[in-house]
């Protein structure tokens, strides 16, 4: 209990970052751009992101650049949504996202947009709402929401949502608070919260918090700190997240540091990683624990980051 | 003998010889090199050994034994299971990668080349070209298997194997892929990809090449099989409901029919009775497009669901506390109540007595059923505790969804303060002001 571990795990991400040819992070390199995200977000609410080689990241996400404009995972590797966001947000936090040729990426996006308004994850056309999220946050953030039919993609997002209040990867796919975010985070950035129906959505993300404090993904789970993350920015979006105990929430996530190592894990005493090294120091952002820079719920980047691009510097 | 005393690329090809001699493989497990040595022992030994050493397969047999070579040491192979060492698991992965990656990039050069071929070649050469592509094809699918067994998330991988498939487009090559992603599923149940692709191929055979009714089977069988040991596994669950829009009427009833008791030894899978829901409500769909002029489908309906909310209410009384089972109560009686509204020609008396509708009837019993599950006994297990808990949010979920039918007749009946009380007590007050606050707007 107690405090944030700060220095502890800036050194934890910098040494998994410079670790590449560890097993462990070889056998992750295909989504090695996702890890970039979580790393060097983490970095830069712990206000720390001038830790890392700005020129050398940047080069090295051009390189996992494909041919269709999307991004791979890592340099070689086929293009896909999910890692052509993280991409963006990474430009975005250093400021670097003019280094792209926006029309080729933005293009590349919304090829991926189908007739009933959802959006595949690639060519090969598998479909989720997470890809609708990524689609429509990366979009914004490249001033670009005009390539897609914005109504048909909130349509299909709608059309997700379950009887009891929550949202799927699809229609009729169970309620997950992770597919929520995607849903709640792309509705709120087309400006379209209206569709929620904000008791009934805040009942089911509310019954996630456990008795330890933590917050689980789903009924009769256990709780996991990346949950921290989904579960709170939604409730934050629907304006209900003083339907949780935050205190307890707090107590939870600093439970689950690894107080000598650094680096934050999925609940307490299990082995650390960045994936919830960030979610864990996301959320804490979210419940506004004192020193850390603001996180936006939608967008998953710091405010600063996000004003820059909205406002202007 | 170590792994880093072999070479990366000799285990590869064994390991690909492996694959390739045995397509039948359906298991594949990492085996720690202490946990090793026991396996090979088995094999070692002399079939007229009566020691006890070395395990025994299902059936009470020992494992044949097999030529001792120096890969033995890291890989197992019998009875179409096929065991890893640890120990080489890294120098492995990084050639499989590496062969891939290479093959990989040459079939796209080639094949992109071959497509652009000038007409005016003569047929020779055309005929060489092609039988290089397909040379390059197969290492393709070789080095493809064998990395995707050692990183099941490897996107590239799966999706080089759809490029080629998709070129040659045999059927069983699509089986083939299935029989990859059952593989990999096996160990890996979450992959995401595997399940993906399953689906690829799926939508790429239906109808074209293979009985749907038979896929739709066997998946759900599958998935059945997988969620033994992976509880709640959303991949998995969700790839069985996608299913569901490919059953006919009578297949989705099957279902519901053949997964019940399985559901009922599974109670805190809230994944498996979100797949009944999911079901059902094809069921009404389905039965709202056929629409009887006999009625016979509202019959079927009310069949089914009074057997479902009997059934749940069972298990409830059974298995003390398990949210999954609440949870699913509250959607079969939301939609029963909203069936009910319309149906029901006195549901917007308030001022009877309230016992002759059936509404009126289905909310007393459900407040009774909120009752029974307050009185906690002496021994306080935690488990009546949260029963108590459970019940009472199930209720008032329902006055909130139902203000006008269920939050009226709750604000009158005698639950009321034990209902508000309980709720304060587990820090759910928020809730409970929600509730309220659409009910007294009537």
């Amino acid at each position: 209990m107690g405090e944030l571990k700060v220095e502890k795990h800036v050194e934890y991400i910098l040494t998994v970052e410079k670790k590449k040819d560890d097993f462990e992070s070889v056998v992750m390199e295909h989504l090695r751009l996702n890890g970039a995200y979580w790393g060097l977000t983490t970095l830069d609410i712990l206000g720390k992101l001038e830790a890392v080689d700005k020129e050398e990241v940047v080069s090295w996400i051009m390189q996992c650049q494909h041919e269709s404009g999307g991004f791979g995972g890592n340099i070689g590797h086929d293009a896909h949504v999910l890692y052509t966001l993280s991409a963006i947000q990474v430009l975005a936090l250093f400021d670097k996202i003019d280094v792209l040729d926006v029309e080729k990426v933005a293009n590349y996006i919304a090829s991926l947009q189908n007739e009933d308004g959802s959006f595949s994850g690639d060519i090969w056309g598998e479909i989720d709402t997470r890809f609708s999220y990524i689609a429509i946050c990366s979009l914004a953030l490249l001033h670009h929401l005009d390539k897609i039919n914005v109504e048909r993609a909130v349509e299909y997002i709608v059309s997700c949502k379950n009887l009891d209040g929550g949202f799927g990867c699809t229609p009729g796919a169970e309620s997950h608070a992770g597919q929520i975010f995607c849903c709640v985070g792309a509705l709120a950035i087309t400006g379209s919260l209206h569709h929620v129906d904000k008791d009934l959505l805040g009942w089911w993300l509310c019954e996630r918090q456990v008795k330890s404090g933590g917050l689980n993904g789903r009924p009769e789970k256990l709780p996991d700190v990346c949950y921290s993350w989904w579960v709170l920015s939604s409730l934050i979006m629907i304006d209900r997240v003083h339907w949780i105990d935050k205190g307890k929430l707090v107590n939870f996530i600093l439970d689950c540091q690894d107080k000598q190592n650094g680096g934050i894990s999925d609940r307490p005493d299990d082995a650390v990683d960045v994936f919830h090294t960030y979610f864990g120091v996301a959320g804490l952002s979210l419940l506004e624990y004192p020193g850390l820079k603001a996180i936006d719920p939608a967008y998953a980047l710091p405010v600063d980051v996000i004003n820059r691009i909205f406002i202007g510097k | 003998m170590t792994g880093a005393a072999v070479d990366p690329s000799r285990l590869l090809s064994h390991l690909e010889d492996i694959l390739g001699s045995d397509p039948d493989i359906d298991e594949v497990g990492f085996i720690h090199p202490t946990q090793f040595a026991i396996f090979n022992e088995a094999i070692h030994s002399s079939p007229s050994s009566s020691s006890g050493g070395g395990p025994q397969l299902e059936d009470g047999t020992k494992p044949k034994p097999v030529q001792a070579s120096i890969s033995d040491t890291f890989f197992w192979h019998n009875e179409h299971k096929l065991g890893i060492s640890t120990l080489v698991l890294d120098p492995l992965y990084r050639a499989a990668k590496d062969a891939f990656m290479d093959a990989y990039k040459r079939y796209r050069l080639l094949s992109d080349s071959h497509v652009n071929k000038d007409g005016k070649l003569d047929n020779d050469v055309l005929i060489c070209s092609t039988s290089i592509l397909d040379i390059v094809e197969s290492e393709v699918m070789k080095h493809s298997k064998a990395l995707l067994l050692l990183s099941c998330d490897f996107g590239t991988a799966w999706n080089s194997r759809k490029s080629i498939v998709l070129k040659k487009l045999p059927f069983p090559m699509f089986m083939d892929e299935l029989r990859l992603s059952s593989l990999v599923l096996s160990y890996s149940p979450k992959s995401e990809r595997a399940w993906s692709h399953r689906r690829w191929v799926i939508k790429m055979i239906t109808g074209k090449y293979a009985n749907v009714q038979e896929i739709v089977e066997r998946d759900s069988e599958l998935v059945k099989t997988l969620a033994e040991n992976s509880k709640m596994n959303y991949r998995a669950w969700n790839h069985r409901c996608w299913l569901v829009s490919y059953m006919s009427h009578s297949q989705v009833l099957l279902e519901l029919q053949h997964s019940r008791d399985w559901s009922g030894l599974h109670v805190a899978d809230n994944s498996c009775f979100h797949y009944r829901a999911r079901l059902l409500l094809q069921m009404i769909e389905n039965l709202q497009h056929n629409n009887d002029a006999d009625g016979s489908s509202g019959v079927e309906f009310h069949q089914l669901w009074k057997e479902e909310l009997d059934w749940v209410r069972t298990l409830i009384m059974r298995y003390v506390g398990r949210e999954a089972l609440w949870l699913h109560r509250r959607f079969l009686s939301l939609v029963w109540m909203k069936h009910l509204a319309n149906d029901d020609q006195s549901i917007s008396c308030n001022y009877c007595s309230g016992t002759c509708s059936t509404v009126n009837m289905f909310i007393e019993d459900e407040l009774m059923l909120f009752h029974s599950c307050t009185i906690i006994p002496d021994n306080d297990f935690g488990d009546y505790h949260a029963q108590a808990v459970y019940s009472a949010t199930y209720i008032l979920w329902l006055a909130k969804q139902l203000p006008t039918t269920f939050g009226v007749k709750l604000r009158r009946s005698s639950q009321y303060e034990v209902l508000r009380r309980l709720l304060n007590d587990v820090g759910k007050s928020c809730l409970w002001d929600s509730t309220t606050a659409s009910c007294t707007s009537i």
